[in-house]
């Protein structure tokens, strides 16, 4: 699919916008990968392109806690990518190759987490004698400064993850059953990830049973679809 | 006292600048900021000390972050000394965390995710993302206006008032519905990707899949769902590669 500037454009703000709410700003949710994954569906002119490679990512998402300090995927930006490697594309042979970059790019995004959060200690430690001195515009300054990092974080990443979508499009071609293959491991590994997460959170308790129960439940409607 | 309404709407920026030194502290700071301006007036020096207690570490839930925000800045009126509010900042820190970990992203974000992706798969498409961000976004809204208001109402009382609300006790409900939603949505999106194709591969995905699961359990957090979606990707191109 051929992308244009504006296209390419709106992609970039959408990416630092979900980039932004997965931990600094809001956190309205834009950030999961469905919804991220839709609406980059839309810009592209293939929402379902975008409803299935986020779908995809969002069982990934599952499995992930974002508690406390832990290193966790940054799966927004990384859906734009799959995103526009899924679109304009047959979906049973692109999914497995757009998952495979949106994974990748979700793990630099990770990385890149790290690297904004070092910065923002570095910028807090030079500022701590004017913390230790109770000032309100030393405390601001840290606050906008600290969210223009991310939102530079976040619009890098996207375009990085647009760079590595268009090089997997110009260079990567699969024969068919590779690219069949990959699609279908793609999609064990997601409900792996999604059921093993399920799992972990649920412990021991009646949750599990909930979980079990949702499972048969699921797997009646899906037999009469 | 003046600047709640900022002071929320400043909560949704609260880990703006989240770092390993401080962590939520300086965004908590941020967010106290606009409730400590009346102090300044009444007592500068007292107000200049509770500007450096409120941006000092701090780490919880964003989600239930006005709740120490309230507690605090009530403390600070109401001269609390400032050991004994440094005291409820740390204590704040575990149950904080716990229960919004626990209450948000253990529970109420699964349930609607799970929910919602049944919704987008069964035809609703896009629907169910905006039907999911209308729903997260009431009570995300709601809890932090009510966090603050408790929080500001209880002050050094905060823990108190924490235990008898409605957090501690939606926990249990709301993670029960999450089990239920992903349960359910899992068989779902896998027959909406498997659809196309044959038996065969719905074997093949199932397989994969147990793997997965297993593997999750037996290598525990090494092995994340990416990280095992990453080795089987590069395990099936060498196969490929191997059998051409």
């Amino acid at each position: 699919m051929i992308v244009t500037p504006l296209v390419l454009l709106s992609l970039i703000v959408w990416g630092t916008l979900v980039g932004l709410d997965l931990v600094s700003v809001a956190q309205t949710m834009i950030a999961r990968p469905f919804v991220a994954g839709g609406v980059a569906g839309v810009l592209l002119g293939d929402p379902m392109a975008g409803l299935r490679a986020g779908v995809l990512l969002e069982l990934f998402a599952l499995d992930v806690l974002p508690v406390g300090a832990a290193r966790y995927p940054d799966y927004g930006p990384a859906t734009i990518a799959a995103t526009v490697v899924l679109a304009g594309a047959p979906w049973e042979l692109s999914l497995g190759l757009a998952g495979t970059i949106g994974l990748l790019v979700s793990v630099l995004g990770g990385w890149s987490l790290q690297q904004l959060r070092r910065m923002n200690a570095e910028a807090v430690q030079r500022h701590a004698a004017a913390l230790a001195a109770g000032d309100s515009a030393v405390i601001r300054r840290l606050q906008y400064t600290g969210i223009l990092r991310d939102a530079v974080r976040s619009a890098l990443l996207t375009a990085v993850g647009l760079g590595g979508a268009w090089g997997a499009q110009r260079w990567l071609t699969l024969d068919r059953r590779t690219a069949v293959a990959l699609t279908l491991v793609v999609i064990g590994a997601g409900l792996a990830a999604a059921i093993g997460g399920a799992l972990r959170s649920a412990g021991r308790g009646p949750r599990r049973n909930w979980l079990a129960a949702g499972l048969v439940v699921g797997a009646a409607v899906a037999a009469f679809l | 006292m003046n600047g709640s309404g900022r002071a929320l709407l400043r909560l949704f920026t609260v880990q703006g600048v989240w770092n390993y030194e401080r962590m939520l502290g300086v965004g908590v700071g941020y967010a106290a900021e606009p409730l400590l301006k009346d102090l300044k007036a009444k007592d500068p020096v007292r107000h200049s000390e509770a500007v450096v207690r409120s941006a000092e570490f701090f780490n919880c839930n964003p989600n239930l972050a006005g709740l120490a925000v309230g507690a605090t800045v009530r403390a600070e009126y109401d001269s609390a000394p400032g050991p004994q509010i440094a005291r409820l900042r740390t204590a704040l820190c575990s149950p904080l965390g716990a229960l919004g970990d626990q209450l948000f992203w253990a529970g109420l974000l699964p349930a609607l995710v799970g929910a919602a992706l049944v919704v987008v798969v069964l035809g609703g498409g896009l629907w169910g993302i905006i039907g999911f961000l209308v729903a997260y976004n009431i009570v995300h809204v709601w809890t932090a206006s009510w966090s603050l208001r408790t929080g500001l109402a209880a002050g050094m009382g905060v823990g108190a008032a924490i235990g008898s609300s409605w957090v501690p006790r939606s926990i249990p409900r709301v993670g029960l519905a999450a089990g239920f939603a992903v349960g359910l949505a899992a068989p779902i999106v896998a027959n909406w990707y498997l659809d196309p194709f044959g038996r065969l591969s719905v074997v093949a995905v199932l397989l994969v899949a147990a793997l997965g699961v297993v593997s999750g359990r037996l290598f525990g957090a090494r092995m994340t769902g990416g990280r095992f979606a990453l080795v089987a990707v590069l395990l099936t191109l060498v196969c490929r590669l191997i059998l051409r």
